[in-house]
């Protein structure tokens, strides 16, 4: 018999097409990409239906914050408070795929069998990555559609008004920022869970990492700004401040927009130093994942 | 015979031999461990190549750094005739292996996992998949879950992988682990054919009795080193024994070993194992007769691959 040899192209983008045509083809057949989704949307359903719930209740007085909630509750909200929810509990979300995304390969096993089938680490790395944006976009994108059409039907459900009026331009150029700011701070949170997985070679130490430094930092800030002095102004250096600085601008009202931090901090930080400061933490944690990646041998 | 196929012929024996791994005072130190320490094999096309050793003797490490997998402290790798320095994706889509133990994604199929490696490696056609799978009768079972596996398929869809990208060099370990006896026959008579395709087959393998069969050269590492590198018919000649029963077992003993080809006498129960070269038996018989010895029994006991591991490795489990 003479050996069939096949012949493919190679250059530094060669081949990663392919490559992350194999990634998407693991994860559309896979039920976990399929449940964190539904739990998304399940998530968006619940909270809205609860707010629904708590309007209908008849408070002494009204209650102070029931116009806000009634607010929430209407269309033009819709958008804006799905993109709230999925900053923060997407973010969470995000960990666990982006954790899993590589953790899983190692436990598996399967990173040697996918390593030796892939034309470089960088490669296999990349298309991990491109795969995962487009996931957590595509996850985005199902949450702003749930959590409209969420909307409507409680709009429906609780006879307030149909008024498309605020469907402006600007509006959707508002909603089209605010997905993008949204994405921009998720993405720190889901890094740093793929580094970790990396580093930890599992899924577990990513997710624990993740989730562990997007609860508990909130917690460590409130004691630092309790302190004062110069430590009061650490966690404009971390990632909530930042990220509750960007998520602000979603013009929700206070409380609902997962990002107001004027009880928490002295003095959040700019809009600029959230997204510089974002950045950097963004592309280190994906520098670092990209260098233990390359260096360290696949054993075990 | 048509051209086409003198000149298929001509080329076929032409790479035979042609080496296709070489690796050249190979170490890997993990911290204060020396995994492997300067070690050196050659594999050529149309052989099958046993690595033996026991647990922790530096297998997986020396085929990992083989394919990249792990960076060598020292040494040099050809694979094809290229040392491989940095990328060797070249010469990883002409290898195909089994790393340890096959490891696939268990939410998919068998079918699945196959689709997921040619997209991944490229350029191979979707046929393959069902070629490869037919040739080790897993084809029936390829749109099952791969987690619901028993070892053994899970040992066939290992061996359908490696074949997807018709390797030049085939790395196995452990191909017949958790197989039944006609499923161990299959893989057994599986792998002198891929040899015998002008392939290279490394395997690695503690079934000394099954390297035996297929192998015609065995390297032995132990502790990081390899310690006998030879055709295995060599390897078995020397510890080649003559197995012998005579009445007076002392005077034989002290009559063999002053023959200077002895090598060594031992008693052994009612028996003087006897370590001479194969051909030997007539001189051993000869000797004992001129001085009045009669071998009621002489039997040569020709050594196993086993007892030439266990002796080499000091009794250590194979692995």
């Amino acid at each position: 018999m003479t050996n069939t040899i096949y012949t493919v192209k190679t250059s530094p983008f060669s081949g990663l097409g392919r490559m992350i045509g194999a990634e998407l083809f693991k994860l559309r057949k896979r039920t976990m990409t399929k449940v964190l989704i539904l739990i998304l949307v399940g998530i968006i359903t619940l909270v809205n239906f609860l707010l629904l719930a708590i309007s209908k209740v008849d408070l002494p007085g009204g209650g102070p914050g029931m116009g806000n909630i009634r607010d929430m509750l209407g269309l033009p909200s819709a958008i804006p408070f799905a993109l709230a929810m999925i900053s923060s509990f997407g973010s969470a979300l995000a960990i666990i795929m982006a954790a899993n995304s590589i953790g899983n390969e190692y436990n598996w096993k399967t990173i040697r069998t996918a390593l030796i089938s892939s034309e470089s680490r960088f490669k296999f790395l990349t298309t991990k990555l491109v795969s995962l944006t487009a996931l957590v976009l595509a996850g985005m994108l199902i949450g702003v559609v749930a959590g409209f059409a969420v909307g409507m039907i409680t709009t429906a459900i609780g006879g307030y008004s149909f008024n498309f009026g605020f469907a402006t331009g600007s509006y959707f150029w508002e909603q089209f920022l605010q997905f993008w700011r949204t994405f921009y701070v998720i993405m720190p949170y889901a890094l740093l869970g793929f580094l970790m997985a990396i580093v930890g070679r599992s899924a577990m130490p990513g997710i624990a990492t993740g989730i562990g430094v997007q609860f508990l930092e909130s917690i460590i800030t409130m004691f630092m700004v309790l302190a004062g002095g110069w430590i009061a102004k650490v966690p404009n250096f971390l990632l909530s401040a930042n990220v509750n600085a960007i998520t602000s601008l979603n013009d929700l009202p206070q409380g609902f927009g997962m990002g107001d931090t004027s009880n928490a901090l002295e003095a959040a930080p700019s809009i600029p130093h959230a997204f510089i400061t974002l950045g950097i933490y963004s592309l280190v944690f994906l520098a670092l994942g990209y260098y233990f990646f390359k260096k360290r041998d696949v054993t075990g | 015979m048509t051209t086409a196929t003198i000149m298929e012929n001509q080329s076929e024996s032409e790479a035979r031999g042609e080496v296709v791994l070489r690796v050249i005072g190979l170490s890997k130190r993990f911290g204060a461990l020396d995994a492997v320490k300067g070690i050196s094999l050659e594999l050529r096309r149309g052989e099958v190549f046993g690595f033996l050793g026991p647990n922790g003797a530096g297998k997986s490490t020396t085929v990992g750094m083989i394919l990249g997998l792990i960076t060598p402290t020292a040494g040099s790798i050809e694979l094809f005739g290229v040392k491989q320095n940095g990328n060797r994706w070249a010469a990883l889509r002409r290898i195909g292996a089994i790393v340890e133990e096959p490891a696939f994604y268990p939410y998919l199929s068998g079918w699945d996992n196959l689709e997921v490696l040619t997209r991944s490696i490229g350029g191979i056609p979707k046929s393959k998949i069902t070629e490869v799978l037919e040739r080790v009768n897993l084809l029936d079972r390829a749109k099952d879950q791969y987690g619901h596996y028993s070892m053994g398929m899970k040992q066939r869809l290992g061996i359908a992988s490696t074949l997807l990208r018709d390797p030049e060099l085939i790395i196995l370990d452990e191909p017949t682990n958790g197989l039944d006896p006609a499923g161990t026959k299959e893989i057994r008579d599986l792998i002198p054919r891929l040899a015998h395709e002008s392939r290279a087959v490394m395997l690695c393998s503690h079934l000394l009795h099954e390297v035996e069969m297929v192998c015609q050269n065995v390297a032995i590492i132990k502790q990081g080193t390899i310690i006998a590198n030879a055709p295995i018919k060599d390897l078995l000649s020397h510890g080649n024994r003559l197995q012998i029963r005579v009445e007076n077992m002392e005077q034989a003993a002290s009559i063999l070993g002053a023959l200077p080809w002895v090598k060594s006498v031992k008693r052994e129960g009612e028996f003087l194992m006897i370590d001479v070269p194969p051909d030997r038996g007539a001189s051993v018989n000869h000797a004992l007769a001129e001085n009045g010895l009669f071998a009621s029994e002489l039997i040569n006991s020709a050594s196993s691959l086993e007892s030439v591991f266990l002796q080499l490795t000091g009794g250590a489990s194979g692995d």
